[in-house]
């Protein structure tokens, strides 16, 4: 039934080395109001001491009910058939006594966000201790010098002081080495790691999936790393198992998955995914459809509906997991005509709409100015006390920022989070006078005297969609007067309004029938489609974009992007667009601005500042990305950024970026000091070019 | 952290003497002293009423302000809490009724948040299983039971036992029996007529920390960190016992000092119907015999109280939260 | 003054309500489907309406008024043409207790409404202007929470003597205080909600933001809440007029049916069973009402975050 395919890196023992966990037909479904929701249905796989299985998927795919599965963490009202081999004995169905013997010693596991997984009120040392005591037999003193040891292990600095720290006063990165040492302090045979960096800004991720290894090869775990990221199975895992609607739909080693992929699902993902080494030469190409409810599937294979080599067979039987030679093990009734080349796994998936491709190149043509910033400075004051609040400190969120934005033109934002580029966005949209500097939109300064009908002007020039478009749509209102509402604020009157919400749904691609449905009845893809609705609802000439497509699957994903560049070149508007992935920033930025702890370190030409980094931080950034290509991924060299971006409450005298910067060590006396006592200016890296960044030792 | 917890007592200081004095404008305002002479033969003036009043500086001709800052300034100075329009002295009043009060408020707290709390985990971790939904249901019950009836419904109780035992186990009526002396036999006597209307007010109080902790244990139980003790290998009852409790116990420990009014009002009608010369009875006295000095007193005690409930609320919160304590 | 929900209830979860027929028209009728699978709500329904039903049309079944005094028949058990008895002063039992019940009812009933109305706009409206507003208002929020509240009620409806519309005037002044700190506290989260920002950058009026995108958000807090100050009223009601603080002589509540026959409890049962079992009956019904609605909104929550009482 489950192969572990050959494998490029071999197993340290023999090929027949027995699995340290083994999967056999795992199901769960949970009870809903409309029907058993099928998470996961008929999952196996293998897992051999010391190697990795990346099992990637998007949200609902059932990879995470899976890893809840594997360690009998699902709620008591899941349904769970099957079985869980660990060490030849069978988890399924055991009670919560034995299940919890086996847990944290046999099987450990590593959660998504490190906040909120760590109990806050005791000490890292004492629940590390405390992990360890539950399963052996050791004085608290000798759990407590092996909890420090383990601390150590998983790069806490100073672990024997750190040891007494509690959760708040770490990190986030520091906590989810903290969970790491929880999951490793028994030595497991198996490793869980549940998107163990999604919640983890980039640089940080590099260090966190270090760690991991490090904890692998300390306990000779196999490791389970479930993700959404296919850069991250790219770079890490032996073998990868692909899920769709709760199924394993594809199964290979990495190599093949990535160089050879068959099921129609992972070529179109692998299609859809934007890759930071290289701006796609044209459009992405998403796969169209949304994933399908898991209540009540339909018979035959549930990608049938988005599959564009689907046949009759699809839709009325569901294709088992079989081996494709050359290829891994592939659920699709086509896998070997798809093998075969026929269809073609690049033309599977076709570019829509490629004529508006050809007015790419003129995108950039210097339209008028309608955005600038220059100096703006926003402080926070840090408050102690709940009552009678005292202030401690102030936080810098953005310190002396600027920059320039013209009609028909994206300007991207980009840093990690603390860097200051959220806050920035919001000083604009918030159209009051600034703390320090100066915000002109469309030659009108926010600060000048105003009437209330100016402020309803420069409303309606600049609006916003937020990242989350759940959050973001209130989910009382119909989809109608979700878009209606920024027309009533300008006063719009009733049949124009009416008018302008039809054109609105026609614009951003939805159906006119969806005006009545609430938020929750759309899809996710949908609900982005009328945030971005509501922004064009007053015809703004900006459109401030906070990580828009972030909440979204890859699959999506794809659609947003190409919905948002379709609109940019109708409507001629200027995107300043906020957003963690430089792989997105890559295909949507005409030009980038790269932000460290309230500052712009580096700005220019995208593709000009992706190939000619200059500032060392865009070097690490930029390297930190994980790229969906094994071969590239796991050959290039990586800069791995020492610590975490510190908090902006104490801003360093000379570059915010000196005490993690790679460089710094490597200059002479002399640069040291000026990178500790002045703070470097952007100046531009050649002439000729807007090419800027702020450094004083390049 | 002690003097996080000096400036939280200094404001609960402020905050009992702000009631207080908020209390005495109103009872000066609202209640009528005269009423108390209007009955008497012979039949009086209303100036001869005034005039009996003044001496107790209660003479409604005297600007506000003025018996005010009397009151206010022989409270301060020498903790002279007033007389009552007939002349008794509030302090000789209150002496003992804070003693008897304070132990039944004090009694009833405690055994709430002890029963509260304890049954709380004990059927959180049954959830859904029987002792979770009988013990729910009772709570549920009692939640509605009008403090009057829950306190009849223990006299009656407490009659039905000593009549079954054939003599009298628990007093149903009184605070203490006149005529018992040497220190075990007091003690015992006291606490003979504590047991029952503690009873009945730890009734009323434990529902709420009940039912209240044990959703915040159920928020708890399915939060991430419960989760990942549970990974490192703890059972679900263990986790929530050793890390779900402590966490939820800290919204309870803050409700302690909100509740206590609550205490308190119960409190007033327990020793109605228990005949306890307690301030809860002193409080309906004085209330209907238009006694501005003595409602205002228990007013003060019942400020009083709920700030020692609040600061060693802050202390529990204290003990309970590193976050709070670290800094 | 008891409020008893402290979370809100997430409208519906998005990872079991893929886009279907579940989800649509915001779930009113799913809600309506899970309430009436909740047994013990049901039954607190059906307690309720006949409760409102007694105290309407009770009246109808005998020809005695509650201020009817019967000289031939003083402290009768009940029986015969009086069905609850009489009291010491001959009065019918049967038709005080309709007459309270709905005096207790209708007092109970405008004081929630009134407080719910109240505290969301305090609370709401604090969280939303946040700063000083906010600050303000929650001091003065705990300062009444910590005050002997019941000790100034007692004195403000002594002075202003048992008419009924007064004591409802005075249990909402002093009882909106613990609901609109809840209110402010969920307040507060829903204020950082995406979609009330996004109001604010589309240039939406505060008040108008705090109505609409607020307000309806704390729905189901507020129904639930409103249900529970229900019982809150008629307790703390019944310990007033116990006292004799509340409703007064001649007009009639089940507190002071309680009051009356809390001193013959041995002699004539009947005069403190009667009154007594309508509370309880009444307080109980209203709990499992609202019980039912927070479970029906919230099926994840486990019933009950209550605060205190009275």
């Amino acid at each position: 039934m489950t192969v572990t395919s050959p494998g490029t890196h071999p197993p340290a023992g023999s090929a027949a080395t027995a699995p340290a966990l083994s999967v056999r037909g795992l199901s769960v479904a949970f009870p809903s109001e409309a029907g058993p929701v099928q998470a996961v249905r008929e999952v196996s796989f293998d897992v051999l001491p010391g190697r990795t299985l990346g099992i990637v998927g998007e949200s609902g795919s059932g990879k995470s009910a899976t890893a809840m599965g594997v360690m009998g963490l699902l709620p008591e009202t899941a349904q769970v058939s099957g079985s869980v081999l660990l060490g030849g004995r069978d988890l399924v169905g055991l009670g919560d006594r034995e299940l919890s013997a086996v847990r944290g010693k046999d099987i450990g596991m590593v959660f998504q966000d490190p906040l909120s997984a760590l109990t806050p009120i005791f000490s890292v040392g004492r629940q590390l201790s405390d992990a360890l005591r539950v399963h052996q037999d050791l004085t608290r003193q000798a759990a407590w010098n092996r909890a420090v040891e383990l601390l150590d292990l998983v790069g806490i600095a100073e672990p024997h002081r750190n040891a007494r720290a509690f959760p708040h006063e770490f990190s986030g990165g520091m906590r989810q080495r903290v969970v790491i040492a929880l999951a490793m302090a028994n030595s497991p045979s198996v490793i869980v790691a549940d998107e163990p960096t999604t919640a983890l800004d980039v640089t940080v991720q590099a260090q966190i999936l270090d760690v991991l290894r490090t904890a692998q090869t300390e306990t000779g775990a196999g490791l389970v790393l479930i993700t959404h990221d296919l850069g991250v199975v790219a770079g890490y895992a032996d073998d990868v198992a692909v899920m769709y609607a709760g199924r394993i739909v594809e199964q290979a080693g990495a190599h093949e998955l990535f160089a050879r992929p068959t099921m129609p699902y992972t070529i179109g993902l692998l299609g859809a995914v934007p890759r930071p080494e290289a701006r796609a030469s044209g459009r992405l190409v998403p796969i169209g459809g949304e994933p399908p409810s898991l209540v009540g599937l339909p018979a035959g294979c549930s990608f049938a509906e988005r599959c564009p080599a689907a046949v009759d067979r699809c839709h009325q039987q569901e294709p088992p997991l079989t081996a494709v030679p050359g290829h891994g093990r592939v659920a699709c009734w086509r896998s070997h005509d798809i093998a075969d080349g026929n269809p073609a796994a690049g033309s599977l998936f076709s570019p829509p709409e490629a004529a508006v491709e050809e007015h790419r190149p003129d995108r950039r043509g210097p339209g008028e100015t309608v955005l600038r910033v220059a100096g703006l400075a926003r402080t926070f004051p840090l408050t102690k006390g709940a009552f009678l609040k005292r202030r401690v400190g102030t936080l810098h969120a953005v310190s002396d920022v600027g920059f320039e934005l013209r009609a028909g033109e994206t300007l991207g934002l980009v840093g990690e989070s603390g860097s200051g580029k959220t806050t920035t966005l919001l000083e604009i949209m918030r159209l009051r006078p600034p703390e320090h500097g100066l915000i002109e939109i469309a030659g009108t300064d926010v600060a000048a005297p105003r009437s209330t009908e100016r402020t309803q002007q420069l409303r309606r020039t600049v609006q916003i969609v937020m990242q989350d478009p759940m959050g973001s749509l209130d989910p009382r209102l119909p989809v109608f007067r979700l878009l209606a509402e920024p027309l009533q604020a300008v006063g719009t009157d009733r049949d124009a309004v009416r008018v302008r919400v039809e054109e609105l749904l026609s614009l951003v691609g939805l159906d006119a029938s969806l005006a009545d449905r609430f938020p929750a009845a759309l899809s996710g893809g949908q609900r982005q489609r009328v945030a971005i609705a509501r922004a064009l609802a007053t015809e703004p000439r900006i459109v401030v974009l906070d990580e828009p497509v972030s909440a979204l699957d890859v699959s999506v994903q794809a659609d947003v992007i190409n919905l948002l560049t379709r609109l940019q070149h109708e409507l001629g508007l200027a995107y300043l667009i906020v957003a963690h992935d430089l792989a997105v920033m890559r295909q949507v930025s005409d030009r980038i601005a790269v932000m460290y702890l309230g500052h712009i370190v580096e700005s220019g030409a995208t593709e000009d500042l992706f190939t000619h980094a200059r500032h060392p931080y865009t070097e690490a950034l930029l390297s930190a990305i994980p790229v969906p290509d094994p071969q590239v991924e796991r050959s290039r060299e990586h800069i791995v950024l020492k610590g975490e971006q510190p908090s902006a409450s104490r801003l360093p005298r000379g570059c915010v970026f000196a005490d993690r910067c790679p460089l710094y060590p490597l200059l002479d006396g002399g640069t040291q000091q000026r990178c500790r006592t002045e703070r470097p200016l952007l100046r531009p890296a050649a002439s000729g070019t807007d090419h800027r960044h702020a450094c004083h030792a390049r | 952290m002690i003097r996080h917890l000096t400036r939280k007592a200094a404001g609960w200081l402020v905050m009992i003497v702000v009631a207080t004095n908020v209390t005495y404008v109103l009872a000066a305002w609202f209640l009528d002293p005269r009423s108390n002479y209007r009955g008497l033969r012979p039949v009086r003036t209303e100036e001869q009423i005034d005039h009996a009043l003044a001496p107790y500086n209660l003479d409604p001709r005297t600007p506000l302000a003025d018996r005010w800052w009397h009151w206010f300034s022989n409270v301060l100075l020498h903790f002279d809490w007033g007389k009552s329009p007939v002349g008794a002295s509030v302090d000789s009043e209150i002496g003992f009724r804070v003693v008897v009060s304070g132990q039944l408020v004090t009694a009833a707290t405690l055994l709430s948040v002890v029963a509260g709390v304890a049954l709380s985990v004990f059927t959180a971790s049954r959830q859904y299983g029987w002792w979770d939904r009988t013990t729910q249901l009772v709570s549920v019950f009692l939640f509605n039971v009008p403090a009057a009836v829950a306190a009849l419904a223990v006299v009656f109780a407490g009659i039905w036992l000593n009549q079954h035992l054939g003599w009298r186990l628990l007093y149903v009526a009184g605070e203490k029996s006149p005529d018992v002396s040497g220190v075990w036999p007091t003690v015992a006597d006291r606490f003979r007529h504590l047991v029952l209307p503690t009873l009945s007010l730890t009734l009323l109080g434990y529902v709420g920390y009940h039912l209240t902790q044990r959703s915040l244990l159920l928020d708890n139980i399915n939060s991430d960190f419960v989760r990942t003790a549970r990974a490192t290998g703890l059972t679900r009852a263990q986790a929530i016992r050793r890390h779900a409790l402590r966490a939820s116990l800290i919204p309870t420990a803050t409700s302690v000092a909100f509740s206590i009014p609550a205490i308190f009002t119960g409190a007033v009608i327990t020793e109605t119907v228990f005949g306890w010369n307690g301030m809860g009875q002193y409080f309906v006295q004085t209330i209907a015999k238009n006694d501005v000095h003595g409602a205002v007193a228990v007013a003060a005690f019942g400020a009083g109280m709920t700030a020692i409930g609040a600061i060693l609320a802050d202390v529990a919160v204290v003990v309970l939260d590193p976050r709070v304590r670290v800094r | 003054m008891a409020t008893t929900v402290t979370s809100l209830p997430e409208p519906l979860d998005p990872d079991t309500t893929a886009p279907g027929p579940a989800a649509r028209a915001g779930g009113g009728r799913l809600y309506l489907r899970r309430f009436a699978r909740n047994r013990p709500a049901l039954f607190g329904v059906v307690l309720l309406v006949l409760l409102v039903l007694f105290s309407v049309c009770g009246g109808w079944l005998t020809h005695f008024s509650y201020t009817d005094v019967d000289f031939t028949a003083l402290t009768q058990p009940p029986g015969g043409t009086h069905y609850f008895g009489t009291n010491q002063g001959g009065n019918d039992v049967y038709a005080e207790a309709v007459h309270g019940l709905q005096r207790s009812l209708v007092i109970a009933v405008s004081v929630s409404v009134l407080t719910i109305v109240l505290a969301a706009v305090i609370g709401a409206g604090a969280a939303y202007f946040g700063g000083r507003v906010e600050r303000l208002t929650l001091t003065v929020i705990h300062f009444l929470l910590v005050v002997p509240s019941f000790l100034i009620l007692a004195l403000v409806s002594h002075h202003l003597a048992g008419d009924w519309r007064v004591l409802i005037l005075v249990l909402t002044v002093f009882g909106w205080m613990s609901t609109a700190r809840v209110i402010w506290s969920v307040s507060t989260s829903l204020r950082e909600r995406d979609y009330v920002l996004a109001a604010e950058f589309m240039g939406v009026r505060p008040w108008r933001i705090i109505l609409r995108h607020i307000i309806p958000n704390l729905g189901s807090l507020l129904i639930v809440n409103l249900t529970l100050g229900v019982v809150a009223t008629v307790l703390s009601e019944t310990a007033l007029s116990f006292l004799g603080f509340g409703v007064q002589t001649p007009d009639v509540s089940l507190g002071t049916m309680l009051a009356d026959g809390s001193g013959t409890i041995t002699t004539a049962p009947w005069l403190f069973g009667y009154p007594a079992a309508l509370v309880v009956l009444l307080t109980l019904s209203m709990t499992l009402v609202g019980d039912g609605l927070r479970d029906a909104f919230d099926p994840s929550s486990a019933t009950g975050a209550r605060g205190g009482r009275r």
